[in-house]
């Protein structure tokens, strides 16, 4: 497209550049740009001083939250019970000894590692039961967590009176104890296993901050937890992440992975940018054109012959046919516009060898009664029209 | 500043580079960097863009359905040779092409971009901005600045119906003019004396000229001449639908369906475009025929007023004027009109309305005031029928059908209706599809004419 052309321009007009300058640009953004530094630092300030942004941490010994389990953990140690908080199995095993294993989150652990720990355990909700507490087991409904009567001669239950308690129910094993019975099933078990007493709730709301107070729930907790026995109690661990969680023979995601990964991926999102401001960027302005409305005339006769199709209006569609033909009937026939409907079907029974009273009865007699007999009366309107055209 | 495909791809290699790299985080560092800098030395090193200075020439005028070429110059008066493309931002329907070309301007030297323009529709079409991007030396980023450099194209209407001129000239010469008839007729005025030569008819010998002159002398005569012509577009609602098939197709006006084939029916051109056409045959045989001829655009203010066009310059200066008119969305104000219309014929003329013989529309707005005006002036409606109306108005066979041919009947009948009532209110009207409507406007002025009711 372009040619050398080294006369001067004839008669060309004037051109002005429209990009904006650094300095406009600085000019136009800077109040935009002081407004934006405003949001960042505001929002760094109260993320500085906030509140800890920690998650709420359920039957958490150290949380003070209200799902938290700080104010039993508190109590358990007044009493002269020794806590100890664990997160993870490891953990649990290097204590050792006689202890009360409190678990209520088995998400992050594996109850393979579970199984062989020595001594007592308290446990919350649906765990693998099977090697946890052989015998006990869930039943298919779930319980409502209401406050329910122990309804059993355990101890610990009979002392602490009703308590919210609710979540898995159970079936009691063999030798077994079953306490606050729902209509599910039992949601408090204790039975001896071979390890020692196991015993396991349904669910451990009422051990939390928020339910500490009420009911029994404190005489439940710490009769179940103040054994005379120190507590292993062992919480899930501080923000894992998917790749830590164990794998086969313990390798996680990331062992998978060669080492330079994540470096490229990051690459990989430098190009993306890159590329998607390649493509996004636009030669020249978007420019607008008022552009005249697209609409065809004869949409207004097709939206009236939707609307007779719709009602089924065979009268009004019929009366048109026939005042159409008519029109064009009355002057071919040589007759006054004021002709009359007897002069008319006189007329042109006389000049065609139609039978009068068919020609009577399609121009001037009733509204068709279906739709086939609307096409019929047209079908013969025009027979008409064409003979008397013949003539 | 803007980046091309090469920043990307370099990019993407870079992701190989550093999967592969011994020390991945030094090597996406370095990665990282070369590009920035390579991108900062092409930033650098384009030439610039907004010192460049843009002269156009070529033409302002285009019929629609031809094509013609702006020339842009660039003059390049910066230190750097400037290489990239260039885009001339026409408006989407002046049909520019091509979109974006490629440039290349050496330092102190200026370049021509030819653009054609083959625009799809009617009205003034303007370049809004030429933008520019000036790739650096790598190849990798470039600098873009857009210019203002205005210039407008005005589209004319086609005037397709001129096919039909030298056919109407001719019936006119028939008519009239070439050979002075010596019978007084009616629809003639008094030409000249001239000297009684044998076999002329007797009756027309001017006894006190040839009293005067010692010679016998007879009188010639011929059509009446200088009449005026007034024609009045209605720009309002109705003359915005669509009827026929457009002549030149609308570029993207029809979406296509998936076959290929267009997903509705083609939406052909607005009557006012047609009323356009049909005006401009009239206009070139009355203003041949020796009439004068104003034009007046109406719909509820006056949009164009053309008077006093010397009969030489008419049918440009006409088609200037109808250029940029667009059918407004608004209902036409008759009453207006008709005032607008008395204001500026002051003398009887022939008054040729071109609108849409649409029977609401009709009865609300011109029926009342029509008596005012064909009172003092001969009034000639003229309006385009829809074919899609008749086509409808055969369909037979199914139900549907047989319902859409009794809404079209009923339309049609509503049209007869109306222009039976024009008639006995004395106006002359014309009822035609969109391709009869220039030659039956045309050829009912002849008979007028011929008739001498002008």
């Amino acid at each position: 497209m372009t040619t050398p052309h080294q006369a001067p321009p004839a008669g060309g007009s004037a051109s002005a550049p429209t990009s904006p300058t650094l300095r406009s640009m600085w000019r136009g953004g800077r109040l935009i740009a002081l407004l934006g530094l405003i949001v960042v630092a505001i929002a760094a300030i109260t993320t500085l001083l906030g509140p800890d942004p920690r998650q709420e941490r359920f039957l958490d010994p150290d949380d003070t939250s209200l799902r938290g389990s700080k104010a039993l953990a508190e109590l358990l140690r007044a009493r002269g019970v020794t806590v100890d908080r664990v997160d993870s199995v490891e953990k649990a095993r290097a204590l050792g000894g006689d202890r009360l294993l409190f678990a209520s989150d088995t998400l992050y652990l594996a109850t393979d590692d579970l199984t062989d720990l020595p001594g007592d355990r308290l446990l919350v909700g649906a765990f693998d039961l099977k090697q946890l507490a052989p015998g006990v087991e869930p039943a298919p409904e779930v319980a409502r967590e209401r406050s329910r009567a122990p309804e059993c001669a355990l101890p610990a239950a009979a002392a602490a009176g009703s308590a919210f308690i609710g979540g898995v129910a159970f079936e009691v094993p063999p030798g077994g104890t079953g306490c606050y019975p729902s209509r599910e099933g039992w949601t408090l078990v204790t039975h001896a296993a071979p390890t020692g007493t196991t015993t396991v709730v349904g669910s451990g709301s009422f051990m939390t901050n928020l339910r500490l107070d009420e009911d029994g729930n404190a005489a439940l907790a710490i009769n179940l937890l103040d054994t005379g026995k120190p507590v292993t109690w062992l919480v899930r661990p501080e923000n894992p992440s998917p790749g830590d969680l164990a794998g086969e023979e313990g390798r996680s995601i990331y062992d998978l992975m060669p080492p330079g990964i994540g470096w490229s991926l990051l690459m990989a999102g430098v190009a993306v940018v890159l590329v998607a401001f390649w493509r996004g960027r636009r030669l020249g302005p978007v420019v607008v054109e008022r552009l005249p409305v697209v609409v065809r005339a004869a949409e207004t006769v097709e939206g009236r012959g939707r609307l007779y199709r719709a009602r089924k209006a065979r009268e009004r569609a019929a009366g048109a046919l026939r005042a159409g033909a008519l029109d064009r009937l009355i002057p071919r026939l040589g007759l006054g516009r004021g002709a009359n409907g007897h002069e008319v079907v006189a007329a042109i029974a006389a000049g065609t060898d139609e039978d009068p009273r068919q020609v009577g009865d399609a121009l001037y007699g009733p509204p068709p009664e279906n739709d086939e007999g609307l096409v019929a009366l047209a079908g013969y309107v025009d027979h008409i029209e064409r003979k008397v055209s013949e003539l | 500043m803007a980046l091309t495909g090469r920043a990307g791809l370099v990019a993407a290699l870079g992701i190989v580079v550093v999967l592969f790299a011994p020390q991945p985080g030094p090597a996406l560092a370095g990665v990282c960097l070369l590009l920035a800098a390579g991108i900062l030395v092409d930033l650098t090193l384009a030439g610039a863009v907004r010192p460049l200075r843009f002269h156009r020439s070529g033409e302002r005028l285009v019929r629609l359905g031809e094509s013609t070429t702006v020339e842009l110059t660039v003059e390049n008066p910066g230190g750097r040779r400037v290489r990239g493309v260039l885009r001339d931002a026409w408006q989407p329907s002046a049909g520019a092409a091509p979109r974006e070309a490629p440039l290349d301007v050496p330092a102190g030297e200026r370049r021509k971009v030819v653009v054609t323009l083959t625009p799809t529709r009617r009205g003034d079409r303007e370049s809004v901005a030429v933008a520019v991007r000036s790739l650096g030396p790598l190849g990798l980023a470039a600098r873009q600045g857009g210019h203002r450099s205005p210039w407008t194209v005005r589209v004319l209407p086609p005037f397709l119906s001129r096919k039909h001129l030298p056919a109407r000239l001719a019936r006119l010469r028939e008519l009239d003019g070439r050979h002075p008839a010596l019978v007084r007729g009616q629809g003639t005025e008094f030409d000249s004396l001239r000297e009684y030569v044998a076999g002329d008819d007797v009756r027309s010998i001017d006894w006190r000229a040839t009293a005067r002159r010692h010679d016998v002398v007879v009188r010639t005569w011929r059509p009446e001449r200088d009449r005026r012509v007034l024609i009045v577009l209605d720009t309002g609602r109705t003359s915005a639908g669509r009827v026929g098939a457009a002549p030149i197709p609308l570029a993207g006006a029809v979406p296509k369906g998936p076959a290929g084939q267009p997903a509705r029916p083609e939406p052909g051109w607005p009557r006012l475009d047609w009323s356009m056409d049909a005006a401009l045959l009239l206009a070139a045989l009355a203003a041949r025929a020796g009439d004068r001829v104003d034009l007046l655009a109406y719909d509820r203010s006056v949009r164009t007023w053309l008077s006093g066009a010397s009969r030489t310059e008419l049918l440009s200066s006409l088609v200037n004027a109808m250029a940029p008119i667009e059918a407004e969305l608004v209902e036409a104000d008759a009453q207006g009109m008709v005032a607008a219309i008395l204001a500026r014929a002051k003398r009887r003329c022939l008054v040729v309305l071109l609108t849409d013989l649409n029977a609401a529309a009709m009865d609300e707005g011109l029926m009342p005031v029509l008596p005012q005006l064909s009172a003092r002036h001969l009034v000639l409606v003229a309006g385009v029928s829809d074919p899609r109306v008749a086509a409808m108005a055969a369909g037979r066979g199914t139900a549907e059908e047989v319902y859409d041919a009794a809404a079209a009947e009923h339309a049609r009948l509503e049209r007869r209706r109306i222009t039976a009532r024009l008639r006995r209110h004395g106006v002359e009207v014309v009822d035609a599809p969109p391709d009869d409507l220039a030659p039956a406007l045309a050829d009912h002025y002849l008979a007028l004419k011929a008739a001498g009711r002008l």
